[in-house]
C-alpha cells in the first residue's frame, strides 16, 4: 500500500482545500435552481389576465425542467403574488420579490396600472422585466419612443402605439368615429394614439371620445353623445365586461353602427355578457390563434395547454380553434418565461447586466404571441403592426367565432 | 320630442327608479332601528349571482328568482340578528352597526368569490331582451327599461299602502316615531324590526336582478356604487320618506344622464354626489323628509 509522506499529505490538503473552496460553487451553480418572479392578478375581477399568464408560465418552466433545464439546473417560479390588479398591492408584492436576491428574472403585472406602479423601483433594481400584457408605451419608453427605452425593461404585449395604428386602418374608412374609452390610463393613453392616428391618416376625420368608469352599469349618456355626433362606427377602449353592458346598451338605444374593440375588449366576459349581440363585433387582436395553419410555435403552446388544462376557459370550447386571445390573455406568460430562460441560457450567467444584455441579443425567437421576437439595446418592444389582425365575430351553429379578417 | 333628449330621460327615470328602491330598502330600517344596512349592494350581488347559479343548474327562470330572493330574505334575519342588534346593544346607540353592516357586505362578497369565482358572470335576460321595444310617439322604448320602471314604481306604491293603510302597516309607523311607547302598549316590536330587515333585503334582492338585467353581467363587487346611489337618494327624497325616496331616486337617476348628456359623461357620477353635499348644507331633512325632533 502506498504511503503518503507528510509534504504530500501537505500538498494533497492544500489542493483538496483549493478544490473544496471551488467544488461548492460549481454544486451550487449545478445544483441550485434559477428563479423567476412575478406579481399579477391572479384573483379578482380581473384574473383572467393574471391567472392567465401564470399558467402560461408554468407551461413554460414545466417545459424547460423536461429538457433538462437551463445548463443543468432546473427552472423554479419561486414568487408569484396576487395583487388583484391593484398597484398598491402590486408594489407590495414586487418589493417582496426584489428583497428576494435568488430571484434573477421577473415579468410584469397585468395592466399598466400595477406596471407603472412597480416599474421605477424594477429598473432601480436592474434585474430583467419582460412586459406580457400591459399597454401603455411608458412603460418602456418613460421619455418617449424617440429616447432610449428603460434598460432592463423589455415588452411582448400588445403595445397601445402599435394597436392604435393598426385600429386606426381598420377605422379609415369612416369619416366620423365614436370612441369610448375607459377613464384608466390603459384608456386614455389608448384614446389619444388612436385619435392621432386616425387623424393622421384622414385629415377629415371626426371623432367624439367619451370616457367612462369601470363597471358602470348604464352607459347611456355616452352612446347618445355620440350617436348625435353622427358617428358611423364606434369603438370601445376597454375590457371585456366593460364592452358587455356597452353593447347591450347600445342594442337598448338601436344604435346600429359598427362596433369596434381592442385586444382588451373581446375577452370571453365580453362574449358571455353580450351574447348572441356580439355577433358583428369587430377587433384588433394577436394575429398568432387566427391564422391558419398558425405557426409553429403557437400551435405547439396550443397544443400544450389542451394537454394541461383542456378546453377550458381561456382555450374556448373548439378543441381545433382556440380563442385569439389566448395568445394575449395566456400565452403572453409563456413567451416572457421563455425569453428569460433563453437569455440566461445564452448568458450562461444569472448576472442581471448578462441577462440584459442576452435579452439585448435576442434575435427572431419563435413565440407563441409574435412569430419572431427580436430586441435591441434601442428596441425594447417586440410587437409590430403586423403580428395583429382584425377579427370579425361570427356564429357558427352555438358557438362564437372570430375570423381573421385583415 | 328630440331623440336625444328622450333617451337620457328613459335611462335616467329606469336606472332612478333602482336607485329609489335601493333607498326604499335603506328607509325601512331606519324607520324601525334608525340604522341602515350598508351590507345591502352585497345582497343585491348574491340574489343576482344566485339567480344566475341556479338558473345555470336547470331551474326554471322564476323559482331561480325565487331561490335568490328567499336566500337574501334569511340574510336579512341574519343582518338583523347579528350586526345590527348586538351593535345597538353594545354601543349603546353610537354608530358601530355601520362597519359591522360593512363587514358583513364584505364577507358576502368574499363568500360570492370563493364559490362563483370572482369575474363577471353573465346575467341572463329574466323579462325582456335588449332588443325588446315598443314605438310611441315614434321613439323606440327598451322593455327592459320600461319593466324596470314599473316593477320599481309598482314595489314601492304597495310598499307605502301597506305602510298607510294595514295595521302592521300602521305599527311600523308607530316604531319609527317612539320604539319604546310602541313596546308598552303591546305590539311586536322585535318581530316588525326582524320583518323590515327581511323587506328591506328582498327589495335590495329585486334591484339587484333588475339591475344586473341592465348590466348584463354581475361579479362579487357588484351592487356596491349602486347602494351608493341609493343612500344619496334616500338623504335628498328626505330620509324616512317613501315618496321622498321615489322622488330623490328619479331625481338622481336624470339629472346625472342629463348632466352626463348635455355637459360631460365624466360628471355624470360627480353630480349625485354634489347634490348630496348641497342637499345636507341647506336641507338636511331631505326633499320630503320632516326635521328631526328629540325627546327632551
Amino acid at each position: 500500500m502506498a504511503r503518503i509522506g507528510r509534504r504530500s499529505f501537505g500538498a494533497l490538503a492544500l489542493a483538496g482545500a483549493a478544490s473544496g473552496l471551488s467544488a461548492p460553487r460549481i454544486a451550487r451553480g449545478q445544483g441550485a435552481t434559477i428563479k423567476f418572479g412575478f406579481t399579477a392578478a391572479l384573483t379578482g375581477p380581473f384574473n383572467e389576465f393574471g391567472e392567465g399568464i401564470r399558467r402560461g408560465a408554468e407551461i413554460a418552466v414545466e417545459e424547460v425542467n423536461k429538457a433538462g433545464g437551463i445548463n443543468g439546473r432546473r427552472v423554479e417560479l419561486a414568487e408569484v403574488l396576487d395583487d388583484q390588479l391593484v398597484p398598491d398591492r402590486a408594489v407590495q408584492n414586487m418589493r417582496r420579490i426584489l428583497d428576494n436576491r435568488e430571484i434573477v428574472g421577473l415579468m410584469a403585472p397585468s395592466g399598466s396600472g400595477p406596471t407603472l406602479a412597480i416599474v421605477d423601483m424594477v429598473q432601480a433594481d436592474g434585474r430583467p422585466i419582460i412586459n406580457p400584457q400591459a399597454q401603455t408605451p411608458s412603460i418602456v419608453y418613460p421619455n418617449g419612443a424617440d429616447k432610449p427605452p428603460r434598460p432592463n425593461v423589455f415588452s411582448i404585449s400588445i403595445d397601445n402605439t402599435v394597436e392604435a395604428a393598426k385600429l386606426a386602418t381598420a377605422l379609415a374608412g369612416y369619416r366620423t368615429v365614436g370612441i369610448l374609452h375607459e377613464s384608466t390610463g390603459y384608456g386614455v393613453t389608448g384614446a389619444q394614439l388612436v385619435r392621432a392616428e386616425l387623424q393622421a391618416k384622414r385629415r377629415d376625420a371626426r371623432l367624439t371620445v367619451e370616457s367612462y368608469n369601470q363597471r358602470a352599469q348604464d352607459m347611456t349618456a355616452q352612446l347618445v353623445r355620440v350617436q348625435r355626433a353622427g358617428a358611423e362606427a364606434l369603438l370601445v377602449i376597454g375590457l371585456g365586461a366593460d364592452t358587455a353592458v356597452i353593447r347591450r346598451n347600445m342594442s337598448r338605444l338601436n344604435i346600429n353602427i359598427p362596433l369596434y374593440g381592442t385586444a382588451g375588449a373581446v375577452t370571453v366576459p365580453y362574449i358571455e355578457g353580450a351574447g348572441d349581440l356580439v355577433v358583428g363585433t369587430r377587433a384588433v387582436n394577436h394575429a398568432a390563434f387566427g391564422r391558419r395553419p398558425m405557426h409553429p410555435a403557437a400551435q405547439k403552446f396550443a397544443d400544450l395547454y389542451r394537454a394541461k388544462h383542456g378546453t377550458d376557459r381561456w382555450y374556448g370550447p373548439d378543441p381545433a380553434n382556440p380563442f385569439v386571445s389566448l395568445a394575449g390573455t395566456v400565452a403572453s406568460g409563456y413567451d416572457c418565461l421563455n425569453l428569460l430562460i433563453d437569455a440566461v441560457r445564452r448568458a450562461g450567467s444569472t448576472a442581471p447586466a448578462d441577462i440584459v444584455k442576452a435579452l439585448n441579443e435576442t434575435r427572431d425567437f419563435a413565440g407563441a404571441t409574435i412569430a419572431s421576437i427580436t430586441f435591441t439595446p434601442q428596441q425594447h418592444v417586440a410587437l409590430k403592426v403586423e403580428d395583429l389582425g382584425t377579427y370579425e365575430m361570427l356564429k357558427e351553429g352555438d358557438r362564437v367565432v372570430l375570423k381573421l379578417r385583415d | 320630442m328630440d331623440d336625444f333628449f328622450f333617451s337620457l330621460v328613459l335611462a335616467g327615470i329606469s336606472v332612478g327608479s333602482v336607485y329609489a328602491l335601493i333607498a326604499i330598502g335603506l328607509n325601512l330600517t331606519f324607520w324601525t332601528t334608525r340604522t341602515l344596512n350598508f351590507g345591502q349592494g352585497s345582497l343585491m350581488m348574491l340574489c343576482a349571482m344566485l339567480v344566475v347559479f341556479l338558473a345555470s343548474q336547470g331551474l326554471a327562470m322564476a323559482l331561480a328568482v325565487i331561490g335568490g330572493l328567499l336566500v337574501v330574505a334569511a340574510l336579512g334575519v341574519f343582518v338583523e340578528r347579528f350586526t345590527i342588534r348586538p351593535a345597538l346593544v353594545a354601543s349603546g346607540g353610537s354608530m358601530g352597526w355601520v362597519v359591522s353592516t360593512l363587514g358583513f357586505g364584505i364577507v358576502l362578497q368574499g363568500v360570492a368569490a370563493k364559490y362563483f369565482g370572482s369575474q363577471a358572470m353573465a346575467f341572463p335576460d329574466v323579462l325582456f331582451t335588449t332588443q325588446d321595444y315598443v314605438t310611441v310617439l315614434g321613439q323606440h322604448l327598451s322593455l327592459q327599461y320600461l319593466v324596470v320602471l314599473a316593477l320599481s314604481v309598482s314595489l314601492i306604491l304597495l310598499l307605502e299602502l301597506f305602510v298607510r293603510k294595514t295595521v302592521w302597516g300602521q305599527a311600523v309607523f308607530a316604531i319609527s316615531l317612539d320604539p319604546e311607547l310602541a313596546l308598552v302598549q303591546g305590539m311586536p316590536v322585535r318581530l316588525i324590526i326582524l320583518g323590515s330587515f327581511v323587506a328591506s333585503s328582498l327589495l335590495a334582492g329585486v334591484a339587484g336582478i333588475l339591475s344586473a338585467q341592465i348590466g348584463g353581467t354581475v361579479d362579487p363587487a357588484f351592487g356596491f356604487d349602486l347602494v351608493l346611489f341609493g343612500f344619496v337618494a334616500a338623504v335628498l327624497g328626505g330620509m324616512g320618506s317613501s315618496f321622498g325616496a321615489l322622488v330623490g331616486g328619479l331625481a338622481v337617476g336624470l339629472i346625472s344622464k342629463l348632466v352626463g348628456g348635455y355637459i360631460s359623461t365624466a360628471a355624470e357620477h360627480a353630480i349625485a354626489f354634489a347634490l348630496l353635499m348641497a342637499m345636507l348644507a341647506l336641507r338636511p331633512q331631505g326633499l320630503l323628509g320632516r326635521p328631526e325632533v328629540s325627546k327632551a
